[in-house]
């Protein structure tokens, strides 16, 4: 038997069916390279309507002009319906417009397919922080700053943690924000800029020791700075430290005499150590000249606050104390300026919350007391 | 002939051991339905890659009639729509007359009629005007065009390779499948439609094709257009079990518009398809005009398929009067477009609507009960289902399209309650479905899925007596076999077999046994005949008719206890049955 006549001994449909399938293999794939050459055309052309409208998109968004932006943004997405860049340029004009609630529908959805991308994650902690969500918003803030950024990831971070302590610091979260800022400060501070920005967070997040170590470290590498001057002397002052106050407020005040919080600070730093008796090496005479000073400031207080009935036995205690209270009897028992302060700091502690306004000397007492009171 | 020897030797031994033999591979390979499934892998390919073409056309359409831009100049939404209405009437009247219509009934028309017939003209036809309608404006999809056009390839191929008839018919509904599942990039979606509205049946060989078709199609189509799903689907979620009622509401209401918008094609298409002739060359662009005064007017959403914008209601961005006046709109903008005869789809038109009832629906529950309400994207998500079950009435279908669009399980709650409200209003409301309306239209009398669906059938204990006649035992004598038969009014005892099984024996062959002196042998030692098979009470009265001519009574048997016997069946009982069916 040849092999010719084997081959005819196959049924009818083996000698078809290989060859119609090997056939249509072959207009599978020539039809395959018609439309991947089609398809090349369709998308260059779809390539290209996406980059011209969102150069359009792109050229708006910087002016502005919202409205618009979002015309040619969406426009582009008709012809570019992944991408990423185009959304999100379209969510941060929706934004702009405050349609918050489209620009998270579409930022939910890159964020879903892309949650390493930090523009991304920031933008959705915006969009929460504007509707008060702070738990949304603190994961996206943390998302943004361990998330992935093109150009600079470094400074992206920062930028990112930055904006997330500002927010902990409007939603009055301090301890959260100076978590965060001392996680900023290990990477931060590389300039007077940054320690002055550093400095400045530290003091709104109520963390002065550490403002004060951020306004000194700028001050090293300027020291006539009156931003980082203003900074340390408020820092010191808010620490009690009011010599140091004293020092750095002065010079803040010399070189921006215009400065009105660095004028009323420095005013009062300067009042605590005129009213202080206990100071270090102060002599006995000025301490009982501070002290008999002190028990007649504390003694017009009260007299403009006698209708209150919660200091009439302060009333009484003073009365009882005045006639004592000379210059040679407080030389003979200096004990008596003990006595005499701290009846001064009951009655200011007493006195300022219920008796209106006080003056800088009834401040200075006050905070002459805390002062003493921490010691 | 000392050359060939060998090879015969090797041959013979081959046949005789079990090595490797191409011969018998190819065989299985190449039976016919091996090869069918095989087949249907190219179709979906072949559909798959004209689906893909058919979108790009769409899309150059679009570009070219209606601009690159979001939102097209005045002059664009006036005359883009209608000038190129009158083309493509040009072109349907004279060159593709058989591309007008719907896409599901042709290839139904294929399937029951023409023996899987559809000529790839159609396909072509289909091609151009759907593609100038949809981009130019027209208010309809591309997913039954798409459907269609996977159906004609199939068909063409099938005869190109000289199929079966049984074959040829399949092939179609094979076809199908591919072009809508590509359209949608919903394999399961797809397949479910063609079972549950054009095939109506489920086999593993039919269910093996369509799959594979289906498949193939989808990933052929995103290998081209990309594997995302038409919507960007936003979180979904069902907040509180309040919400249900929303949804029925929502399902209310999505019944009520279908009802309202298939009963518009009802009425307004064959008045259109009465009017004068000439006038057939002016009444797409007439409808292109109307949709291109609505889009002027403010409302441009209503142009084309619409996904854009079922992609913006989802996430909230109009407001629920705008999304109610833009599902309204849309209604009559597609009324006009389909009965005007322009080639195209309802499917995406019905999503449109749906999405929009859905939104507005939300919109409205959100305005209400701020603190109890979802997105608007899962009512949106959700009218899409419930446009799908009112509207094309395939319930099924429209339960899993939302599952498989939005990738959530979450709602499958929601969804099923809205639906199943829709789909009750609109047959409450309408008992024939569109696709019915439009093969009556048509003059085809095409079998209706729903009505098979819904037909009652004869089963078994419907046409079965008690079994008041005793029942002979085995071990029973023949006298007393002919005795108990005496007393009863048959012709024919039952005998129980052991351990298991029936058979009979007739009153005259026991009288004759008896004559014969063989009265007291036990029964089973004189029966002839062969066992009896049983029924059960459940089956269809269909399944008696094999049996009840060839034994003249067939027992009826309980499934749980196979010897306790429920009734007894004759031939006479089940045509009985039969005859008093058709009376009522």
């Amino acid at each position: 038997m040849t092999t010719e006549s084997r081959r005819l001994d196959l049924p009818p449909y083996l000698r078809r069916e290989p060859v119609t399938l090997a056939l249509l293999t072959g207009a599978a794939v020539v039809f395959f390279l018609a439309v991947s050459a089609l398809s090349g055309i369709h998308d260059a052309q779809r390539e290209s309507l996406a980059q011209r409208w969102a150069g359009r998109g792109v050229a708006d968004l910087k002016l502005q002009h919202y409205e618009p932006a979002v015309v040619d943004f969406r426009t582009a997405l008709l012809y570019a319906r992944d991408s990423s860049a185009y959304q999100l340029s379209l969510a941060q004009a929706l934004m702009g417009l405050h349609r918050n609630d489209e620009a998270e529908a579409y930022l939910l959805n890159l964020w879903e397919r892309e949650p390493e991308n930090g523009l991304v994650s920031l933008e959705l902690a915006r969009i929460a922080a504007s509707k008060g969500q702070t738990d949304r918003a603190l994961r996206y803030y943390h998302n943004a700053i361990y998330a992935t950024w093109t150009g600079s990831q470094d400074e992206a971070r920062h930028q990112a943690r930055l904006e997330l302590i500002n927010y902990l610091l409007r939603i009055d979260a301090k301890p959260q924000a100076d978590a965060e800022l001392i996680d900023l400060a290990a990477s931060f501070g590389r300039n007077s800029q940054e320690n002055l920005l550093l400095g400045q967070l530290f003091l709104r997040a109520g963390d002065n020791r550490r403002a004060l170590g951020a306004f000194q470290d700028a001050l090293k590498r300027h020291r006539h700075n009156p931003t980082a001057l203003a900074g340390a002397g408020t820092a010191a002052y808010q620490l009690a430290l009011y010599p140091d106050a004293q020092r750095y407020l002065e010079k803040a005040h010399a070189a921006d005499p215009g400065n009105s919080e660095v004028s009323a600070e420095l005013k009062m730093a300067q009042a605590v150590l005129r009213w202080d008796p206990f100071r270090p090496q102060v002599p006995q005479a000025e301490r009982n000249r501070m002290a008999l000073d002190a028990f007649a400031a504390v003694g017009k207080r009260l007299k403009s606050c006698l209708s209150n009935p919660q200091v009439q036995p302060l009333q009484q205690s003073w009365s009882k104390l005045k006639p004592q209270m000379n210059e040679g009897l407080l030389r003979r028992q200096p004990d008596l300026v003990d006595t005499a302060m701290n009846l001064a700091f009951q009655i200011e502690k007493q006195t300022a919350n219920t008796c209106g306004p006080q003056s800088d000397t009834d401040r200075a007492l006050l905070l002459i007391s805390n002062l003493h009171e921490e010691n | 002939m000392q050359q060939i020897a060998p090879v015969e030797e090797v041959e013979a031994v081959a046949s005789h051991t079990s090595r490797f033999q191409p011969a018998r591979v190819l065989q299985t390979v190449f039976r016919e339905d091996s090869f069918f499934l095989i087949l249907s892998v190219f179709i979906g390919i072949f559909s798959g890659l004209a689906v893909v073409c058919f979108r790009y056309a769409i899309d150059w359409c679009q570009l070219y009639l209606l601009g690159s831009g979001a939102e097209p100049s005045h002059s664009r939404l006036l005359l883009a729509p209608a000038l190129t209405g009158i083309l493509i009437a040009i072109i349907v009247i004279h060159f593709f007359p058989a591309s007008r219509g719907s896409g599901v009934n042709q290839t139904k028309a294929a399937l029951y009629i023409y023996n899987g017939f559809i000529p790839l003209k159609t396909a072509v036809g289909k091609f151009i005007c759907s593609a100038l309608a949809i981009g130019s404006g027209q208010s309809l999809g591309p997913e039954d065009p798409s459907l269609q056009i996977g159906a004609s390839l199939a068909s063409a191929l099938g005869r190109k390779l000289h199929l079966s008839r049984e074959r040829m018919r399949l092939i179609a509904p094979v076809g199908a499948a591919a072009g809508l599942a590509a359209a949608f990039n919903a394999p399961i979606s797809a397949v479910l439609f063609v079972i549950e509205e054009v095939i109506g049946r489920w086999t593993a060989g039919i269910l093996g094709s369509v799959v594979l078709s289906a498949v193939s199609s989808v990933v052929v189509m995103r290998w081209f257009l990309g594997s995302e799903s038409m919507f960007r689907i936003p979180p979904v979620e069902l907040k509180s079990p309040s919400e249900l009622i929303a949804y029925s509401i929502l399902g209310i209401i999505g019944g009520l518009a279908s009802v309202v918008f298939a009963s518009g094609i009802q009425e307004l298409r064959p008045r259109f398809r009465r009017m004068s002739p000439w006038t057939q060359y002016l009444q797409p662009a007439v409808a292109g005009l109307v949709i291109g005064v609505i889009a002027m007017l403010g409302a441009p959403q209503v142009m084309g398929a619409g996904y854009v914008y079922i992609d913006q209601a989802m996430h909230g961005q109009f407001t629920w009067q705008f999304l109610a006046i833009l599902a309204l709109l849309k209604i009559v903008a597609t009324l006009v477009s389909f009965v005007s005869g322009t080639p195209g789809g309802m499917f995406a038109p019905t999503l449109f609507i749906g999405a929009m009832l859905g939104a507005a629906v939300g919109g409205v529950e959100h305005m209400l009960y701020p603190h109890l309400s979802s997105s608007p994207g899962t009512f949106a998500l959700v009218g899409m289902g419930v446009l799908f079950a009112g509207f094309l009435r395939v319930p099924m279908t429209s339960v899993f399209m939302v599952l498989e669009v939005s990738g959530n399980y979450t709602i499958i709650v929601p969804v099923m309650i809205a639906n199943t409200f829709a789909y009750v209003i609109s047959r409450g409301l309408m008992p024939t479905p569109i696709f019915d309306v439009l093969s009556r239209q048509d003059g085809m009398e095409l079998p209706s899925m729903e009505e098979q669906r819904e037909e009652s059938i004869l089963r078994v204990e419907d046409a079965m007596q008690p079994p008041s006649d005793p029942i002979l035992n085995p071990e029973d004598s023949v006298e007393k076999a002919e005795r108990l038969a005496e007393q009863t009014s048959r012709h024919v005892l039952l005998v129980r077999l052991r351990p298991s099984g029936w058979s009979t024996v007739g009153i005259e062959e026991l009288k004759k046994l008896v004559a014969e002196g063989k009265g007291t042998q036990p029964i089973e030692s004189v029966l002839t005949g062969d066992p009896v098979p049983s029924l059960h009470p459940d089956l269809p009265l269909d399944t008696a008719l094999r049996y009840v001519d060839r034994w003249p009574v067939v027992p009826v048997v309980n499934r749980a206890d196979l010897s306790e016997v429920e009734g007894l069946i004759t031939e006479r009982d089940v045509l009985e049955r039969y005859r008093d069916f058709g009376g009522e």
